[in-house]
């Protein structure tokens, strides 16, 4: 159902991790929406972002931002990633004042976004939770693996490319941040968000031992 | 996916970015080469090892693939639009513009069952099981999905036979609920997902009350099951005169 519902994580590395995103919706208010969509991204790449993207044409690690704008149609799904709360409240305030009529969602701690709501003056019309993984549990790697491979929903981010970087930084052929960087291309959408893999990745390039990765 | 064997070195660069693990190496015939090649029953032509560039000879490349070998791309790559939706990705605009469609109206809940999600892919089949159980429950699944589209029975959950050995990244079995069919739909879940190979994630979705409480949040709570504190709200923003738009 959704690319940015089922980020796993602590209630402590989560509180870095924000995706607002906005489309607008098929037969109801799609046609020439691409002009208010990047007005959204606009306003939301003025902020300390750690990642922008469209679907349509990729996050900001694989294309510059200007052609993520310019290349905007009226069916593209538009993103940034935020890494603080305060920003994501200020943000909301500035998009209430924008009026642009494009629906806009925020993923993150339900409790932490219904604050920044109230406080930006808004009323949360939708709200969705994650209800947990079923199945067959032991075909999944470790959570520490999942809480940075499921900041891709749409699953682009392997495991083995995280054991990869992993293996990288403690053998010193790259650092946390290229490491990160470098997990978000995958991610086309432009919904990874590298600030907190980055933090993830030094934990546990500290912590695991060549031959656990 | 498929590598030409002629213009690999066995580097092994794609290996990693494999969301499968379906790249291997392997020794040409006369033993006289090492080079990659794909697992093309587990791949899921996701194509993630050729968009990332990283095969310094071009020896990656897509097979165009007939049916039903062709869903496993459009499930599968999040670049594949599906015609039926216009919606990139494998779902619905679901809960993302409630605020306009009114999809998930008061006194009904939103549940969708994401089959491989996170990362382990999945059958069909798996999925016509988690279909077929909640059928017996009445729910409706929801039309626009394009999983839904591949039923030949949405009374019964049965798949079209052609596609249950196809593997793909992620499918999204998405319905519409009261939400009095909460917990029975999560008993059901809890069931089925002892029956198949493979994972999904669940999402519950509802509309926020009038007392600005989350009902989907009430039930899960009063029921002692678990649910996550991240999640995803609609901010209510959008209306039907979009700025610069067109009148529909």
């Amino acid at each position: 159902m959704t690319h940015t519902l089922h980020r796993r994580g602590t209630p402590e590395n989560l509180e870095q991790d924000y995706v607002i995103f906005s489309m607008t919706a098929k037969g109801f208010n799609e046609r020439g929406s691409r002009g208010a969509l990047e007005e959204f991204l606009r306003i939301l790449a003025k902020y300390n972002v750690a990642n922008v993207g469209d679907m349509k044409t990729g996050n900001r690690f694989i294309v510059d931002k200007e052609i993520i704008f310019q290349n905007i149609q009226d069916t593209s799904i538009v993103h940034a990633v935020f890494t603080d709360r305060n920003q994501v409240t200020q943000a909301l305030r500035e998009l209430k004042e924008a009026d642009l009529g494009v629906s806009v969602t925020v993923s993150g701690i339900v409790e932490h976004v219904h604050e920044a709501c109230r406080e930006a003056g808004l009323d949360r019309h939708t709200v969705e939770y994650s209800v947990g993984i079923r199945g067959n549990l032991a075909r999944l790697p470790e959570d520490e693996i999942l809480e940075v491979t499921t900041m891709c929903g749409h699953g682009m981010v392997s495991q083995h490319l995280v054991r990869q970087m992993i293996i990288d930084i403690k053998k010193g052929r790259r650092d946390e941040r290229e490491a990160a960087e470098l997990l978000a291309t995958p991610c086309v959408c432009g919904v990874f968000n590298p600030v907190r893999a980055q933090r993830l990745l030094r934990e546990l390039a500290e912590i695991w031992c060549l031959d656990e990765v | 996916m498929q590598i030409d064997a002629v213009k690999c070195i066995g580097c092994g660069q794609c290996r990693p970015y494999c969301t499968m693990d379906a790249i291997d190496f392997t020794r040409s015939v006369k033993g006289n080469k090492v080079h990659c090649t794909v697992d093309e029953e587990e791949c899921v032509d996701c194509g993630i090892c050729y968009r990332s560039g990283v095969c310094p000879t071009d020896a990656l490349f897509q097979p165009l693939h007939d049916w039903p070998r062709s869903v496993r791309g459009t499930f599968s790559n999040p670049l594949a639009e599906h015609k039926e939706t216009r919606v990139p990705g494998r779902g619905t605009e679901e809960m993302k513009t409630n605020d306009i469609t009114g999809r998930y109206k008061q006194g009904y809940a939103g549940m969708a069952a994401e089959m491989g999600r996170p990362g382990t892919g999945a059958r069909m089949r798996d999925a016509e099981k988690v279909f077929k159980a909640l059928a017996q429950l009445g729910v409706e699944f929801e039309t626009n999905n394009p999983l839904t589209g591949l039923l030949l029975n949405k009374q019964t959950g049965e798949m079209n036979p052609e596609v249950l050995n196809e593997k793909v990244l992620s499918a999204i079995i998405e319905m519409l609920i009261p939400l009095d069919k909460v917990n029975a739909v999560l008993e059901t879940l809890d069931k089925v997902a002892t029956e198949i190979d493979t994972v999904f994630s669940v999402d519950l979705v509802s509309k926020v009350a009038l007392d600005d409480t989350v009902p989907t949040a009430e039930i899960m709570k009063k029921n002692g099951k678990w649910f996550s504190y991240n999640g995803k709200t609609n901010v209510g923003l959008g209306h039907l005169r979009v700025k610069g738009g067109i009148a529909q």
